[in-house]
């Protein structure tokens, strides 16, 4: 077990930052989840942290120890590839052993060690078999297994979910969150997967252009994202955003988009006034916006005309892909509601819920 | 079989198996035949010897000779060979300065003929004008002067394996550089991680993940170790060197066959080749056969 810390680090390949001064506190016994779109530096920062990059600039510590320049196996740590990187000359039980057996552990620990984790994932029938003769899932387990019995401070996991299909990977998902849970031990994930990073992670670092963008657990990430990256990555669909003005007087303020004209309520009007006349980006989440039919009652409502161009009907809810004078959004509502392709029909925004970025720094207003 | 696929299967295949039927089947079961036959490879007198020839040959000095330095490249060859192209295929694979020319300076004795290494290193080896001597001589070996590499019977066959060595290591560097680019860095990540260094990685991550090529190696050096004849042929002017201790199966059967006239003898003495190369194809196969890997 220990806490991880991230110190003004850099990596440059040639004239490209991958990681841009990176810094990053990552507690004891945390599980924190790196997210971002491909090339934005995620998987870099978790193979610094691993040793197998060299790092540009600045101090990794792994407890209170600078990392930077000690071999990857000395540093306490064990790894999760995307692609499992087993050994496909070795059977599970060899796998699992290898890293034991190079740090001369007993054999009887070594046996006591792997079949402890084999039970624990549910793979002591796999033992003697070879990684080609296993599906993907067991594989996944595998490599977690190897993991596992190296009884690691610091766990770090490069998207080993990526190669599963969705149904197992919602399994694997539970699997990986309820081992951190019983291990205690820190675990540092990379995923693209938005999803994942929100159900997994007790708090997320979101990076874009090898820059961290925002590090909050996934609540607030989700609630008070903060800039428009953030704001448009977490959460699925992802927000709409409209330019807009912000426009009023007497009391009242009002989101002018052009194609819609919403009333901002007025105990959330402070934090604007200054930007009274200025462009900037309102987004709204589609689950923020209902059929006026279901909406939940008691919030500020504002009825936006736009006109019904796709439904997908999911079950449990309905997205809605609008269009209010050639600006296209999304809305999930009710599955009672009986909007249908081609109708016009007035979609209300929950304006207790919108977020105002600023147009040039996209940076969120609060 | 779809209908006229079986035509147009036979139309393709007639040609090479009429090819192979009257170039190698016919000559082989020939010589089969005529193994047991005393012939004096021109007459048309051919008589029945029964296995005399083959008794022969288990008396012949001369052939437990050559046999025994087919043998000494056979266990020699492949050993020294792989062990020195994994050597160069692991350095030029490290990303060093220049190795793109490393490599093709290494490959370029393979693309050079039998006849012509033969003649080059005739000359290196020539006891006064010799590049080796000179070579020694400058380093101070005295004692090495005028040294008769290929006339000496001690040195002669030792001197003839160095120059196979040196021709066929440059082509089984290729093959290992080949292989060991297509592992998966992921693998030496993941042993790095799990404590290993560079040479329990290379043994325990490359020589498994290499298997196949290292098994082709080994098969097919196998297979030139029983033969050498154009190699010894030249570097020992068509005699296996100085009282034939550098003679080789095929050179002797050679001799057998075209200046003593016992084209009877010569053939038994091919077709227990033919017998021994065919057992040690067997073996080599069986004993170096691994699970298929994927990765």
């Amino acid at each position: 077990m220990a806490n991880v810390k991230f110190e003004h680090v850099t990596k440059r390949y040639g004239d490209v930052v991958a990681v841009n001064d990176l810094n990053i506190e990552v507690n004891d016994r945390e599980f924190l989840v790196f997210v971002g779109p491909s090339g934005c530096g995620k998987t870099t920062s978790l193979r610094m942290l691993a040793g197998l990059e060299e790092i540009s600039e600045g101090n990794i510590y792994i407890g209170d120890r600078v990392v930077n320049d000690v071999p990857p196996k000395d540093r306490d740590i064990a790894m999760v590839f995307q692609s499992y990187a087993l050994y496909p000359h070795m059977s599970v039980y060899d796998n699992m052993a290898f890293g034991l057996k190079l740090r001369r552990v007993p054999k009887a620990e070594i046996d006591r060690r792997v079949k402890e984790a084999a039970k624990r994932l549910g793979i002591e029938a796999l033992l003697d078999r070879k990684p080609k003769q296993l599906s993907g899932g067991q594989r996944q387990r595998v490599a977690v297994g190897r993991a596992i019995v190296r009884n690691p401070a610091v766990f770090l996991m490069d998207e080993p979910l990526s190669n599963l299909d969705a149904k197992l990977r919602v399994q694997a998902r539970a699997e990986i969150s309820k081992l951190h849970m019983q291990l205690g031990t820190t675990f540092i994930y990379v995923t693209h997967d938005q999803v994942e990073a929100m159900t997994m992670g007790t708090r997320i670092a979101v990076m874009k252009d090898g820059l961290l963008q925002q590090i909050d657990t996934p609540q607030n990430l989700y609630d008070r994202p903060d800039n428009v990256f953030v704001a448009g990555f977490i959460g699925s669909p992802s927000m709409n955003f409209f330019e807009a003005t912000l426009t009023g007087g007497d009391g009242e303020m009002f989101v002018d988009a052009g194609v819609f004209r919403v009333k901002i309520p007025a105990e959330r009007q402070e934090p604007y006034k200054s930007l009274k006349g200025k462009q900037v980006i309102f987004g709204l989440r589609p689950e923020n916006m209902h059929d006026p039919e279901y909406a939940p009652p008691g919030i500020h409502q504002a009825l936006v005309e736009s006109k019904v161009e796709v439904t997908e009907l999911m079950g449990n809810e309905v997205i809605v892909y609008l269009n209010a004078k050639d600006k296209s959004f999304l809305a999930r509502v009710d599955p009672r509601s009986k909007m249908r392709v081609g109708n016009s029909v007035g979609i209300a925004f929950d304006m207790d819920r919108f977020h105002i970025f600023d147009k040039q720094t996209e940076r969120a207003v609060r | 079989m779809k209908y006229g696929q079986r035509t147009f299967i036979f139309t393709f295949l007639f040609i090479p198996v009429l090819v192979y039927v009257v170039f190698v089947a016919v000559p082989y079961l020939t010589s089969m035949a005529v193994a047991f036959t005393k012939w004096r490879g021109l007459s048309m007198n051919i008589t029945f010897n029964g296995f005399n020839n083959f008794i022969k040959l288990g008396n012949d000095e001369n052939f437990w000779n050559a046999l025994s330095h087919n043998g000494i490249a056979l266990i020699a060859l492949p050993i020294v060979i792989i062990i020195i192209s994994l050597f160069f295929a692991f350095l030029f694979t490290q990303g060093i300065r220049g190795n793109g020319f490393f490599r093709v300076a290494f490959f370029f004795p393979q693309v050079m003929s039998a006849i012509i290494v033969g003649v080059l290193w005739s000359f290196v080896y020539h006891p006064t004008i010799g590049m080796l001597n000179g070579f020694l001589g400058i380093l101070g070996v005295s004692s090495m002067k005028s040294f008769p590499w290929l006339g000496d019977p001690n040195t002669v066959f030792g001197a003839i394996l160095a120059v196979t060595v040196w021709q066929a290591v440059g082509f089984y560097m290729v093959l290992f550089i080949t292989g060991m680019e297509s592992i998966p860095p992921h693998f030496y990540e993941a042993a790095k991680l799990d404590g290993a260094n560079s040479i329990v990685m290379f043994i325990q991550i490359t020589i498994p993940m290499l298997w196949e090529s290292i098994r082709t190696a080994i098969v097919f050096l196998a297979l030139g170790a029983m033969d050498m004849y154009a190699i010894v042929m030249i570097m020992t002017n068509g005699s296996g060197g100085p009282s034939r201790a550098a003679d080789v199966v095929p050179r002797y059967m050679v001799e057998a066959a075209f200046q003593n006239g016992e084209w009877g003898y010569a053939t038994a003495m091919a077709v227990v080749l033919m017998l021994i190369i065919l057992i040690l194809s067997i073996l080599s196969l069986r004993f170096t056969q691994r699970e298929t890997l994927e990765f």
